[in-house]
């Protein structure tokens, strides 16, 4: 560990600002492009299931 | 059809829209004009400026005026046939994009040295600036063409041909008014305008082929 | 030389077999690792001498611009692939990676701009890489407006390989004209201290973070590629098949 304490770890000696809202935009990102990747699946695959079920009725 | 009826029958269609090259060129002189008035109006600020309004002002006008020139074509169903004709489409590209070049920077040539005196372009730059319009304007025409191929088929493409084309502009005006400026302080700025030169025959080698397949695709 | 496995690779019923199982590893691994890397960077690896700790900004920074270029370059060769041999992957490819793309030239963007502040004093500055890194994100931009924007698929998929292939051949250009201004326009007093070599104990977790975040591009962007097939071959049999089987 680099910092003697926890409070260090978080101030991160006047630069944990910076470092801090960097990581939380990058996490923030990274999930947002999960979930986008992740839900337009589940559309997709919703919308096609629907339409071979409306497909196999007829 | 021959290469030669294509270029008779272009200058013609571009004599009777003149309209459109009229209203590039209004565009350009009211983009200049925007700067004394919007920014600052003194000859400190102008004169060290002149040489990236005016090139500011350039692509804008290039691309407002290659925007539209694949669309009429398009809608009377002239591009098809070109396709169908049996001649190199690249090369058909080519023509009618060097045209299209001829009608609008030769006007913009005439109008320099005003604008260079309205905008106290110092002296001695002025034939620098001529040149690197001359050199440069080709690059943005061909490259600004593929944008205008891309987006021939949608009604409303002006904005997106901007935002895509926009970037690759972005070499040319650093170059020419790199070139300018060295001039004004006495640097060399021949291999500047030799990089320009380059430019422009890259865009030459590729620009019509892409053109090409992009107006294919379009007609489909 | 034997060329099937390379014309195989354009069918997307062969294409989504192979690649399904690999997805959700690629993901995890590459979650882990950035995980690992990127703890480690925070709290273990050692402060710099000279920018402190604002430094452990890297190991968000460099991943994410490696990334960004890297996606740029990999759309550009797909372009080609498609516009040469009309591979049907190749546009289900750049549809599913610009958007990812532009994220990470966002991410570098706004990294730098933060990393900026301590250790130049502003948040931006109109140095050579934040402008090209700018260039970049409008260039997904472009593709992404383009792609959106043409409804016919045919003509979206060659629209937007001829503007991969162009912007390919144009990054490079625009780099060094963006360095070459640059250093005309402000002298050298702007630069990250480019320090020699690393001490390993910093770089480690740099590598840790970079592989993480290359793997977890790899398994998002074959997901994306995966559902991008399915709604374009919902015609076929096989796609019915896997829908009303195994569900994705």
């Amino acid at each position: 560990m680099a910092f003697d304490s926890l409070t260090d770890f978080f101030e991160m000696g006047r630069h944990g600002v910076y470092v801090w809202s960097v990581y939380g935009f990058s996490v923030v990102s990274l999930i947002f492009i999960t979930w986008s990747t992740l839900s337009r699946r589940r559309h997709v695959q919703k919308t096609l299931r629907k339409r071979f079920q409306r497909d196999e009725t007829i | 059809m021959t290469y030669l009826s294509f270029i008779k029958a272009e200058v013609l269609v571009l004599w009777r829209r003149k309209q459109n090259v009229f209203n590039a060129l209004l565009f350009f002189l009211m983009v200049v004009i925007l700067f004394p008035l919007g920014v600052n109006p003194s000859a400190e600020f102008l004169a060290p400026a002149a040489d990236g309004i005016v090139w500011c002002a350039t692509l804008l006008a290039v691309l407002m005026a290659t925007e539209s020139m694949f669309k009429e074509d398009y809608a009377d169903g002239s591009l098809e046939q070109l396709i169908i004709s049996g001649l190199s489409l690249p090369l058909l590209m080519l023509l009618k994009t060097t045209a299209q070049w001829l009608v609008v920077l030769l006007p913009l040539l005439l109008m320099m040295p005003l604008l260079a005196e309205m905008l106290y372009l110092p002296d001695g730059s002025f034939w620098v600036l001529i040149a690197t319009l001359v050199i440069g304007s080709p690059s943005l025409f061909l490259i600004g063409a593929i944008g205008a191929a891309l987006t021939v088929s949608l009604k409303q493409g002006a904005i997106l041909v901007m935002l895509l084309i926009l970037p690759f502009y972005l070499p040319v005006i650093i170059f020419a008014t790199s070139a300018v400026r060295a001039a004004q302080l006495g640097l060399p700025y021949l291999g500047l305008l030799a990089i320009l030169l380059a430019i422009f025959l890259l865009s030459l080698v590729i620009a019509p082929f892409m053109i090409a397949i992009a107006i294919k695709a379009s007609t489909n | 030389m034997n060329w099937a496995w390379f014309h195989k690779l354009g069918s997307p019923k062969w294409f989504f077999h192979c690649s399904r199982p690999w997805a959700l590893p690629l993901f995890i691994v590459g979650c882990v690792s950035l995980v690992v890397g990127l703890i480690w960077g925070l709290a273990f690896a050692p402060e710099d001498y000279q920018q402190g700790n604002s430094f452990r900004i890297i190991y968000i920074h460099v991943p994410v611009a490696m990334l960004a270029q890297s996606c740029y370059l990999a759309l550009g060769v797909s372009g080609l692939v498609y516009l040469v041999w009309q591979m049907k992957i190749a546009p289900t490819f750049i549809k599913a990676v610009a958007p990812i793309g532009a994220v990470m030239a966002l991410m570098a963007l706004v990294s730098g701009a933060i990393w900026g502040k301590p250790t130049w004093g502003t948040w931006w500055v109109w140095d050579a890489r934040l402008t090209s890194v700018l260039m970049l994100f409008l260039l997904y931009m472009g593709i992404i407006a383009l792609q959106n924007s043409l409804t016919d698929l045919l003509l979206a998929n060659k629209a937007v390989a001829v503007l991969s292939v162009v912007g390919l051949l144009n990054l490079p250009i625009i780099k060094y004209s963006v360095e070459w201004w640059n250093t005309l326009h402000q002298g050298a007093t702007f630069t990250l201290t480019e320090k020699p070599a690393m001490p390993v104990e910093m770089w480690l977790p740099l590598l840790f973070s970079t592989i993480g975040l290359y793997c977890l591009v790899a398994g998002l962007a074959l997901w994306r590629m995966q559902t991008e097939i399915l709604a374009r071959e919902h015609r076929s049999h096989w796609v019915k098949e896997e829908v009303m089987k195994h569900g994705l």
